[in-house]
């Protein structure tokens, strides 16, 4: 249960170890060849609009068809499989870990992420919140919004093509957004967080304690 | 009596003709079968409020009844009143348009259901330079232009019955055919068929022709997807998706100086070069500082 979280030790746990372990898998099944080594620093995609690749992992060469796989988030590599080096692998192949830094700001999401209901992208698409919850976030915000189980609260945009998305969960309200307007979402990446109206006085705590025992950004 | 008013027969005779400008191959008649779902039941109205909301209607009313709506029936109305294009964007449906929607029952594998915004337009595109507007030109994703004005505009959308949970896909349509007035507001950035041709067509043959390439263009998705799951190569040239290689011979965004935007109108986000359409049908855009973006959904305005 939520409730009962040990926030002694999940903070002590981040303070200890404050990294995320990101796995990197062969996107598809193919000769790969690595760009990086174990222990080299990689960046995240940058620019305004996300346009800057990040560091180059790997390559993947199936039937003369190379693809280049970047990172997606910064961090250093760990783990590398270099035993598949220059190898054909099978999709889902794990190859290499980014260990990557965790900020405050996501350590307090990281947390809150055991505590919320997770409502995660259906497929990977732009979302946005649905005319009558988006005017309903304009006037009151987000936190004000409750939903309940079956309420259109997004539309799903790809090619155009809008569907709607339907809300499955407990009834709540939307404490946190993960996705902004136009900015693609990957499937199975949280949109949304929801929080039973009588938890969200643990969410502050949660908040308050991080913030206060956490000294810097990083 | 509704003057757009169409037959399922005329449609199935039309699409019947209808021989493959890419092709000529034997797969024209599997095509055409795929296909002829498409009209085959319409309903002609003089007037609705908006044929997506009364697609929606007929959906839920089928299932509350046991049943479920026919794959491939069009609503159309000669005037549409409360019409509304993407996010809060109005449109207007006076007489002489062709206004209406498709309902398609959602049996598309995933991969093809990202082509339903292409083929709408590649069907809209070949019905209007089939009945003289030779000039018409999409530009990605769908939008029908000639000469920089909007001939047609289309809007999809997903709705999911709630008896049964059956998926439909809504393809709305709006065509300025005959109707010549526009709102002030859209009289420089739209344009009407008859305005073009000097002269007013067939209502219920325009729309006749229309459907039977609606019809033709959904039969070329399933007929790609069928030899995508037998694992052979999509009917392109060099193994591109058919629909795909038709909407590139009748667009002309790729080279194109863009402006993109997921909401354009409203909220434009950067200027790029069009480089190519990518085998999902995604835009693939150079951005000023060089660097490579891939668009999956949004829209773009060309820069003159």
């Amino acid at each position: 249960m939520a409730d009962e979280i040990d926030f002694d030790a999940l903070l002590a746990q981040y303070k200890s170890d404050p990294f995320d372990y990101v796995d990197i898998y062969a996107i598809h099944t193919g000769r790969v060849t690595f760009k990086v080594s174990d222990g080299q620093e990689v960046t995240g995609p940058g620019g305004e609009w996300g346009q800057i690749p990040g560091t180059l992992l790997y390559e993947i060469n199936r039937e003369r068809n190379p693809k280049n796989i970047s990172a997606g988030t910064n961090g250093i590599v760990t783990g590398i499989h270099l035993e598949f080096e220059g190898q054909f692998v099978e999709a889902g192949e794990k190859l290499l870990t980014i260990k990557h830094p965790l900020k405050k700001k996501e350590i307090i999401e990281n947390i809150l992420k055991e505590v919320l209901s997770l409502f995660s992208a259906p497929e990977t698409a732009k979302y946005f919140f649905a005319m009558d919850i988006q005017s309903r976030i304009d006037k009151k915000g987000a936190r004000a919004i409750t939903i309940d189980s079956g309420d259109e609260i997004l539309t799903m945009s790809l090619m155009k093509r809008d569907t709607p998305v339907y809300y499955k969960g407990e009834q709540g309200v939307i404490h946190s957004v993960y996705f902004k307007p136009g900015v693609s979402v990957a499937q199975g990446e949280p949109l949304i967080g929801i929080c039973a109206p009588e938890k969200l006085p643990l969410i502050q705590k949660i908040i308050t304690r991080v913030k206060a025992d956490w000294d810097t950004d990083h | 009596m509704a003057e757009n008013s169409p037959t399922p027969q005329a449609v199935l005779d039309c699409l019947k003709r209808q021989v493959s400008p890419v092709t000529h191959r034997c797969s024209d008649s599997k095509i055409i079968r795929y296909g002829a779902f498409v009209g085959s039941v319409i309903e002609s109205h003089s007037s609705l409020p908006r044929a997506m909301d009364y697609g929606r209607e007929l959906i839920r009313l089928a299932a509350d009844d046991g049943k479920s709506v026919a794959s491939g029936t069009v609503i159309l109305a000669d005037t549409m009143s409360s019409c509304k294009g993407r996010f809060t964007r109005e449109w207007h449906a006076p007489a002489g348009g062709v206004w209406g929607c498709m309902i398609h029952a959602n049996t598309l594998l995933p991969q093809s259901r990202q082509f339903v915004s292409l083929a709408v337009g590649v069907a809209c595109c070949e019905a209007v330079r089939e009945s003289g507007g030779d000039e018409a030109l999409l530009r990605w994703v769908n939008d029908l232009l000639v000469d920089g004005r909007k001939l047609a505009g289309f809007l999809i959308e997903t709705y999911t019955e709630r008896t049964h949970g059956e998926e439909f896909t809504l393809v709305g349509f709006g065509i300025n055919v005959n109707n010549r007035a526009f709102p002030s507001e859209l009289t420089d950035c739209a344009v009407s068929l008859a305005e073009i041709l000097g002269k007013h067509s067939n209502l219920t043959e325009f729309t006749t022709l229309f459907l039977a390439k609606l019809a033709w263009c959904f039969g070329l998705l399933y007929h790609e997807e069928a030899l995508e799951l037998r694992g052979e190569s999509f009917s392109g040239s060099a193994g591109r998706h058919m629909l795909l290689q038709r909407w590139l011979e009748l667009s002309d965004t790729v080279g194109k100086k863009v402006v993109y935007g997921f909401d354009v109108m409203t909220a434009p986000q950067y200027r790029a070069e069009v480089l190519r359409v990518d085998e999902y049908g995604g835009l693939v855009l150079r951005l000023e500082d060089g660097f490579v973006k891939t668009e999956y959904s949004g829209e773009v305005r060309y820069i003159p």
